[in-house]
């Protein structure tokens, strides 16, 4: 897709995509969303750039969302271990209402979006490409 | 059975519909894609039915804040948050169901089940 | 040590399910060790489950709330007796299903799918142990959507047209399948607002007489879930295709423990959510008997006309899996009893053909039952197992399957249905149509110059066909010790 004018609009509108994407996850305590949906809009975000972009990103690079992916799956699993998301067991808690006052379900939901926005990725790379 | 209280309810009936609908289409249609729409189709009225389930009237969204008053009233959070592992499922079932359908095509050229049926 | 005593539910899952996902990376530079590192994933979870059923035997039943959330609100593993044999089984079959796959994998699969294939079986097997240990519908629920996704996984591995197409309707069908199962949930939900299978159950009795047609709506519904992915018998129609084109461990794997585990799941719904009462009553069981007898005649039907080996083990797999509904819908203990036993049984048979099926395409490459001539002296050690398979299936007394037929019979006496026992003679004189000609094309058409050569397959190939084998004399001689295992499983559903 060589279009002049998607290039430049894309170029001021991925930023807040993005924004978005991070303002859902990172107040999944706080407002409808969480890591599930946020990561949802930066995958699609950046999913939208490779479609206007093509597809000339290095080899490794493309590599990189699978490997991401299966790190953060593997770390999740370490976590969910024993105490699974009770806030006060993994450290301290600050007042309810604020954006740092569940302790460790913060940094659970930005592991999910960033694992769902890598998880689209790489299907997206799989099913184009069709070979791994 | 009167009809107000159908009305009542009118959130289960549409998922009902929408499950059979669903189901319909994955069975009877012959573009493989649009029996992978079929499941998606299928899945979202089971959605539907949990979530109406969870609802409570007046109610509203789950979220801790000392700001509000005490006697409020608010919606069953487990349906929604089942219906989130439920929708990363049947994500992962429409990706791999399409992956399988790009590997058909390479194989037979089409995506027509008849065709398919023909030429193996 | 405390701490791990009781962590060992959950690390049970946990353990395999980080090898598998740890392979994944692994896997890219490093692919000759992987067989080995999911080797000891499995072998560690056998371990944990010889664990756990001394202490079961032990008198003990084991509760682990994930997370240290209580029961209505958290997940709950439970480890009864039932649980404790099915980890046994599905452990110690992976884990000689996996030391067969290491020689002969490479031959059935393409070379870069090795590594993930090893992902994939390890996450099927995890599901599986989910499936077995869960205490909670929802979470059955995943379990039942992740091993579809493995098993399915597992058949398109191979890469060929056929198993992709195989595949695609397997896919289809398992989801319409646990669509059908979440329907079925959801209802629960809606009447006992609980997912927790004792809080439903207790609910269940409060609510029953107020939502008659709902018991049976929701009835039909698990009924037809889970029938589909176990293949009761007008529900079988992905499985000859799909456990035929899959890779031979896959197809041991397939038609040995997956489908048995959906059966476990629909048993603990009907006896500890509805209760064993509601199931004596409803019409469910006569339904469920009737089509465990068609399957029973129609899949040894549909299998005699095979010529393919693997897809008439498959159709084989369509009846036996009849044998067991049958013991479970005739709702008296022995049949029960016969039923679980079958499950253990019908694992070692079908696993111990499909190996030898699998050593069979290794050395000669000969798929076709009517190629098989002189099989038994170029093969000994895989025919001669083969054969005690065969001869269990038939049920022979000796062996396995002459211990869940005769339960089976008793327990049909014991229902008061005695019919049941020519359909089990009948069924058995089919089984003898389709499988002794292998027997005799293996060992009898040759003539007289043939020369007795040893097999000519990797050794760890032969280990897990003739353990299986052994395994299946074993149950044969000594049932007792198993028997009475099962028996108090199943006192737990029967009053």
């Amino acid at each position: 897709m060589d279009d002049y004018v998607t290039k430049i609009v894309f170029r001021y509108i991925l930023l807040v995509i993005l924004l978005y994407g991070f303002y859902i996850v990172l107040h999944g305590h706080l407002s409808p969303g969480g890591g599930f949906a946020g990561g949802m809009v930066i995958g699609m975000g950046l999913l939208l750039y490779f479609l206007i972009f093509g597809f000339e990103a290095k080899a490794k690079l493309r590599r990189l969302p699978i490997d991401v992916a299966t790190i953060l799956i593997v770390v999740g699993g370490i976590l969910e271990g024993t105490k699974f998301l009770i806030p006060k067991e993994h450290g301290p808690v600050g007042m309810p209402g604020t954006l740092f006052s569940v302790g460790i379900i913060s940094v659970v939901n930005f592991g999910i979006g960033l694992l769902v926005a890598s998880t689209i990725l790489s299907i997206f790379y799989l099913l184009v490409e069709g070979e791994f | 059975m009167d009809i107000s209280r159908l009305m009542l309810n009118y959130p289960f009936i549409i998922s009902i519909i929408l499950f059979c609908l669903g189901c319909l289409c994955i069975l009877t249609q012959h573009n493989l894609i649009k029996k992978v729409i079929g499941i998606n189709i299928m899945e979202t009225g089971i959605f539907l039915f949990f979530i109406a389930a969870g609802n409570i009237e007046g109610g509203i969204a789950p979220i801790y804040d000392p700001a509000l008053p005490q006697e409020i009233l608010y919606i069953n959070p487990l349906p929604s948050a089942l219906m989130l592992t439920g929708i990363v499922v049947s994500f992962s079932v429409t990706a791999f169901a399409l992956a399988i359908i790009v590997k058909l095509y390479q194989y037979y050229g089409t995506i027509y089940a008849p065709d398919i049926m023909r030429m193996r | 040590m405390d701490h791990f005593l009781k962590l060992m539910p959950f690390t049970i899952i946990i353990i395999p399910l980080l090898v598998g996902f740890v392979l994944a990376i692994f896997a890219r530079w490093k692919k000759d060790i992987c067989p080995y590192l999911i080797l000891a994933g499995v072998a560690y979870a056998f371990m944990i489950s010889i664990l756990l059923t001394q202490r079961v035997i032990g008198g003990e039943i084991i509760h682990y709330h994930v997370g240290d959330w209580l029961p209505p609100w958290g997940i709950e593993i439970l480890i009864d007796e039932l649980a404790a044999m099915m980890l046994l089984l599905l452990n110690g079959c992976s884990l000689l299903i996996l030391i067969f796959s290491i020689k002969s994998l490479h031959k059935e699969i393409p070379e870069q799918a090795t590594g993930w294939y090893y992902t994939l079986f390890l996450l099927t097997l995890t599901a599986m142990m989910g499936m077995v240990i869960t205490n909670d519908l929802f979470n059955l629920y995943v379990m039942v959507e992740v091993t579809g996704l493995g098993a399915c996984g597992m058949v398109v591995a191979k890469g060929e047209k056929l198993s992709t197409e195989a595949t695609l309707r397997y896919l289809m069908l398992a989801t319409l399948g646990s669509g059908f199962l979440l329907f079925g949930i959801g209802f629960l939900y809606q009447v006992t607002g609980n997912l927790n299978i004792p809080y439903i159950a207790a609910e269940l009795v409060k609510v029953r007489e107020q939502y008659p047609f709902l018991m049976w709506a929701t009835m039909s519904f698990i009924t037809v879930g889970l029938g589909v992915k176990s293949a009761l018998f007008p529900l079988h129609i992905w499985l000859p295709d799909a456990h035929s084109s899959a890779p031979s461990p896959s197809s041991a794997v397939l038609s040995g423990l997956v489908v048995k585990v959906y059966i476990v799941s629909m048993l603990r719904i009907y006896f500890l959510v509805f209760g064993f009462d509601v199931f004596h009553e409803t019409y469910m069981r006569y339904l469920i008997l009737l089509l465990a007898s068609l399957a029973i005649i129609g899949g040894s039907l549909f299998a005699f006309v095979q010529l393919n080996l693997k897809r008439r083990l498959a159709y084989s797999t369509v009846a036996q899996i009849g044998y067991i509904f049958l013991g479970f819908s005739l709702g008296t203990k022995w049949g029960i009893v016969a039923a679980l036993l079958h499950i253990i049984i019908h694992a070692f048979m079908k696993v111990c053909l499909f190996l030898a099926a699998g050593a069979i395409y290794y050395q000669t490459g000969r798929k076709k039952v009517t190629h098989f001539s002189g099989l038994g002296y170029r093969m000994p050690v895989t025919m001669a197992a083969f054969t005690v398979a065969a001869l269990s299936m038939v049920g022979i007394p000796l062996f396995g399957g002459f211990i869940t037929k005769y339960g089976l019979a008793m327990g049909s006496l014991e229902a008061n249905n005695p019919y049941f026992i020519i359909l089990i003679v009948i069924s058995g004189l089919l089984n003898a149509a389709y499988y002794f000609p292998i027997v005799w094309q293996a060992y009898f058409t040759s003539g007289h110059n043939v020369k007795m050569e040893l097999d000519k397959v990797p050794v760890t190939m032969l280990i897990p066909i003739v353990i299986m084998a052994l395994g299946i004399i074993y149950m044969g001689i000594f049932p007792g010790g198993t028997l009475e295992f099962l028996e108090r499983a199943v006192s737990r559903f029967i009053l």
